[in-house]
């Protein structure tokens, strides 16, 4: 199932994440190699994460990361153990990847 | 409570609801489509920034010197200025932008994340400061085996 794995942590009131999405990542140079068409290119385009409906990240990114990419990042003031993050991405055929994880 | 009011204010309530994340943050994709298309990295922090007066201060990069696979390259980034963005240049790939993060009141403003780079190059970070200044930190690194022809 696509999706993305989210991992978080309460560490002196700040949440640590770690969260993986499954995705091939395909770079337009890729693409045009392996299938002969840059259309089938496809990676991530955005991605976000909210705790209780407040956004707590929000990236806009490119083919340039790696293939099931890895994003650690940080946030405070909101979020206690047993709240959940959830992240949404979407990438560049429309497609949404959806993942969440209790703050531990 | 009358029928009717109540029916369009549960329906403005779900219209709201309805609106997700991504929707109201804010899609750099498409506001600044060109940074995206940009080649080199001055390009594309002019279109991001409108400037490329950079000072080299206040962002911590950390990258490896030598990485052996550049299908996955780790990259630590931080700044403990105030900032609006955070940017990610790379000159190695076709294209320099490769994400850009919108900072919020919950941001501590540390991230882990791994690129993608086809030869050696430098990675670039760009923190847009509250005060409008562009801080910044580079990295040239070795890149034993490109990933990007997959």
């Amino acid at each position: 199932m696509a999706g993305i794995k989210v991992k978080a942590k309460l560490k002196n009131g700040v949440v640590n994440v770690k969260s993986m999405v499954k995705h091939a990542m395909m770079t337009y140079n890729m693409a045009e190699k392996k299938t002969g068409s840059r259309d089938n290119a496809n990676f991530i385009t955005h991605l976000s994460a909210t705790v209780n409906g407040e956004t707590v990240l929000d990236m806009s990114t490119s083919q340039f990361l790696s293939k099931n990419p890895i994003f650690k990042f940080k946030f405070k003031g909101i979020g206690k153990k047993g709240d959940k993050v959830e992240m949404l991405a979407v990438d560049l055929k429309g497609k949404t990847y959806k993942g969440k994880g209790k703050i531990k | 409570m009358e029928r009717r009011k109540f029916l369009s204010m549960t329906l403005g309530a779900l219209a709201l609801a309805a609106v997700p994340a991504s929707v109201r943050a804010e899609d750099f994709r498409k506001l600044k489509p060109t940074v995206w298309t940009a080649k080199t990295v001055d390009d594309a922090i002019k279109a991001m920034y409108g400037s490329n007066a950079l000072v080299m201060e206040g962002v911590k990069l950390n990258a490896p010197d030598v990485a052996s696979n550049g299908g996955a390259i780790p990259v630590d980034f931080s700044t403990d200025k105030d900032v609006k963005t955070i940017a990610v240049f790379q000159d190695a790939n076709p294209e320099a932008a490769v994400l850009v993060v919108d900072t919020n009141k919950y941001s501590v403003n540390k991230y882990s994340i791994k690129i993608k780079m086809a030869k050696s190059g430098t990675i670039t970070i760009v923190a847009q400061g509250n005060d409008g200044k562009l801080y910044a930190a580079k990295k040239t690194l070795d890149v034993a085996l490109g990933g990007c022809e997959g």
